[in-house]
């Protein structure tokens, strides 16, 4: 009886085409964590949808539907059969790596293009999920020398790029802290605008004859770590797309981190303000 | 301008560039074509800014189509998604010192002047969208068979 019963599946099993289940719900699970990496690290939501399209065809699913948001994937597979398999996943807004973006994409590529069986491409993309990010020191004068040479071009003088320089390394080490220690956005980015306020208010009352330094250009290059371009750019990208859901979404988490590192600036300019009986600048 | 600060530009905007693309975790491959971009970008504004009757926020529109145009060639060209060069090429475009000024004269209640530099950051934010949609609008494979034509050599 056993026997027989182990033969009979033994026989269904050669004698369905293409995809069994187990097939079908390994594609889509695969196809699904590509599309959560892609969107976790800041990747749009055309590519995911293709990317999680490319996939499920290539590797015989044909009957998927895909609904994409800026923090979410839901999935949905049929076989031909006409049994569903559907996924949802929560994706919360976080992280900007685009190095993992570049390689999942690289493997999406090679996926299309015949190259690798689902397991090595399982294995790949368990190992891309696992790259981390840059070294924080390198990260932070990285920020540093994009706050310098930004508040050059927008006007600071040599002598206040170099101060520029040390506070934007100063916020961005801030930054990384804080994520660390999962602080909300509004804390990070208003406690930002205020520290490099009191620094940049600090630096002008070293100056001497000999060197002046002025607010502005200083404030102006030391906020550039903090300006949410990676939002922002996606935003834009979603609404010329036509999504926009995510694109609302993405351009709104942007406008805010704008508005909370103005509240930030401006609670320190104001109060300096105050004190100093409306002297700045 | 002087050929001292035409080279100070240059350089600030593509050592910054490179800055931010290091913050987002660009492969240090990709570094060159970012800087490349966000200092194309810049260059194109800075030419369009320093005519006669023409707005900040008309160069910057200017400034973004460089970026992506660029951003695009760069991705096809590489092999890579056009994020990596979009993100850190339009950097140098962002309206701080207007985002800035808007601050600093609401703090110090001098709320006309406030309207004035926060309708021009907006026009100016507005007009990078403009320029990165325009370009964006376009279909991949238009790029692809352009590029290969014209650069590669070969359809």
């Amino acid at each position: 009886m056993e026997s027989e019963m182990t033969e009979d599946r033994k026989i269904t099993k050669k004698e369905r085409t293409e995809q069994p289940d187990g097939e079908v719900k390994q594609v889509v699970d695969f196809a699904l964590e590509a599309g959560r990496i892609l969107l976790k690290n800041g990747g749009e939501i055309f590519r995911v949808e293709e990317t999680i399209t490319r996939i499920c065809q290539h590797f015989g699913v044909e009957h998927v539907d895909i609904f994409t948001l800026s923090h979410g994937i839901f999935v949905s597979a049929e076989n031909e059969k006409g049994e569903v398999y559907t996924r949802v996943k929560h994706i919360p807004l976080s992280g900007s790596h685009l190095g993992i973006v570049a390689e999942v994409n690289e493997l999406s590529r090679q996926i299309a293009g015949g190259k690798v069986t689902i397991l090595e491409a399982q294995e790949r993309l368990a190992q891309i999920d696992r790259i981390p990010p840059s070294r924080a020191r390198t990260q932070v004068l990285g920020a540093g020398m994009g706050a310098a040479c930004f508040g050059y071009l927008m006007g600071a003088s040599l002598a206040e790029s170099v101060v520029t320089f040390f506070i934007g390394c100063l916020v961005y080490l801030w930054v990384i802290l804080a994520k660390r220690c999962r602080l909300s956005k509004i804390i990070i980015n208003i406690a930002g605008g205020i520290m490099i306020t009191l620094c940049a208010i600090f630096a002008t009352r070293l100056s001497n004859a000999s060197m002046v330094f002025s607010l502005d250009g200083m404030i102006i290059g030391a906020i550039m770590p903090l300006i949410p371009g990676m939002a922002f750019t996606n935003a834009i990208r979603d609404i010329a797309d036509s999504d926009f859901l995510s694109g609302t979404v993405r351009m709104m988490d942007a406008l805010m981190v704008f508005v909370y590192i103005a509240v930030g600036v401006g609670i320190v300019l104001m109060t300096y303000n105050n004190m100093t009986g409306g002297f700045i600048l | 301008m002087t050929t001292q600060e035409i080279l100070s530009n240059l350089f600030c905007s593509f050592m910054g560039t490179v800055g931010f693309a290091i913050m987002y975790n660009v492969p240090k491959k990709y570094y060159l074509g970012c800087g490349a971009t966000g200092m194309a970008g810049w260059i194109m504004f800075l030419i369009v800014n320093a005519q006669n009757h023409i707005t900040s926020s008309v160069a910057s529109f200017f400034g973004a189509f460089v970026v992506v145009l660029m951003s695009r060639i760069l991705s096809v060209k590489m092999k890579c998604p056009i994020t990596i060069f979009l993100i850190s090429g339009i950097f140098p475009l962002v309206p701080g010192v207007g985002i800035y000024n808007t601050v600093y004269y609401i703090v110090t209640n001098q709320l006309t002047q406030a309207a004035l530099k926060g309708t021009e950051s907006l026009k100016i934010a507005f007009a990078i969208v403009m320029g990165i949609v325009i370009v964006v609008s376009v279909p991949r494979d238009v790029f692809h068979k352009v590029y290969y034509w014209f650069v590669a050599g070969k359809d």
